[in-house]
C-alpha cells in the first residue's frame, strides 16, 4: 500500500487511538458545564467512529505489510543462499567431470601406446575385410 | 458483536509480493553435444580399426560422464531448489 511508504507505522496506531478517545469522550460531554459542546456530541461520535474504522484499517494493512515484508526478506536471503550452494555445487561437479574426463583420456592414450606397440606387428598378417569395415561404420553412424 | 465482526473484516488487507529464484545456469561442458563417432576408412590396418574403436569408446565414455553429471546436476540443483520454501 503507497500510504506505508510515506509515512511511519505509529501514526496510523495514533489515528486508532485518537479516534477511541474521541469517542470516549463523548460520554464525557454531560459533565463538562459548556453547552455548545454537547450539541456536537453526535457528529463527534460518527467522526469518531470514522476515525477508528480508518484506523483499524489501516493497523491491519500495517501489520499485513510488515508480516509480508518479513517474509519476502526470509525468501530473499533463502534464495541467494541457495544461489550461492548452485554455484559452489557446480563447481564441485565440473572439477568432478573434469577429472573422469581426465582418466578416459589417459586410459585413451595407454591403449593407443600398446596398439602400436603390440598390434602394429599383426598390420600386415590380418587383412580386414571390407564387410567388417562396413558393419563397423554401419554401427557407428545414427 | 457487529462491531467486532466489522473490526475483524476490516483487518485484513492482503498483499502478494512474488520472490523470484533464477534458473539455475548448468555448468558448460554439459551443454556441448556428443561428438559423431569415428568411421572407419576403407582399407584400415589392424591397428588403426583398434585406434578407431579406442577412440569410439573414449567418445561413449565421455559422453557417459556428461549424462551422469547431467542426472547429478538434476538431483542437486532440485534439492537445492526444494529446500527453499
Amino acid at each position: 500500500m503507497w500510504i506505508l511508504k510515506f509515512l511511519p507505522d505509529w501514526i496510523f496506531h495514533g489515528i486508532f487511538l485518537v479516534g477511541l478517545i474521541g469517542f470516549a469522550a463523548t460520554y464525557l460531554f454531560k459533565y463538562i458545564p459548556i453547552p455548545f459542546i454537547f450539541v456536537y456530541r453526535k457528529p463527534i461520535q460518527i467522526g469518531s467512529v470514522l476515525v477508528i474504522i480508518f484506523g483499524t484499517f489501516m493497523s491491519g494493512a500495517v501489520y499485513d505489510n510488515n508480516t509480508w515484508e518479513e517474509r519476502v526478506r526470509e525468501m530473499e536471503a533463502k534464495v541467494a543462499k541457495a544461489e550461492v550452494e548452485s554455484k559452489e555445487a557446480n563447481i564441485k561437479l565440473e572439477e568432478k567431470v573434469q577429472q573422469q574426463k581426465e582418466k578416459i583420456v589417459q586410459k585413451q592414450v595407454v591403449v593407443k601406446q600398446y596398439i602400436d606397440r603390440e598390434v602394429t606387428k599383426y598390420d600386415n598378417t590380418c587383412a580386414i575385410p571390407k564387410e567388417f569395415v562396413e558393419v563397423h561404420n554401419k554401427a557407428a553412424t545414427k | 458483536m457487529k462491531y467486532l465482526i466489522l473490526v475483524l473484516m476490516l483487518v485484513g488487507c492482503s498483499t502478494t509480493v512474488p520472490v523470484t529464484s533464477k534458473f539455475p545456469e548448468p555448468p558448460k561442458y554439459s551443454l556441448q553435444t556428443c561428438p559423431n563417432l569415428q568411421l572407419l576408412k576403407d582399407g584400415s590396418k589392424l591397428s588403426e580399426v583398434a585406434n578407431t574403436v579406442t577412440i569410439n569408446y573414449s567418445t561413449y565414455y565421455e559422453c557417459a560422464v556428461k549424462n551422469d553429471a547431467w542426472i547429478e546436476w538434476y538431483k542437486i540443483q532440485k534439492h537445492i531448489f526444494e529446500s527453499v520454501k
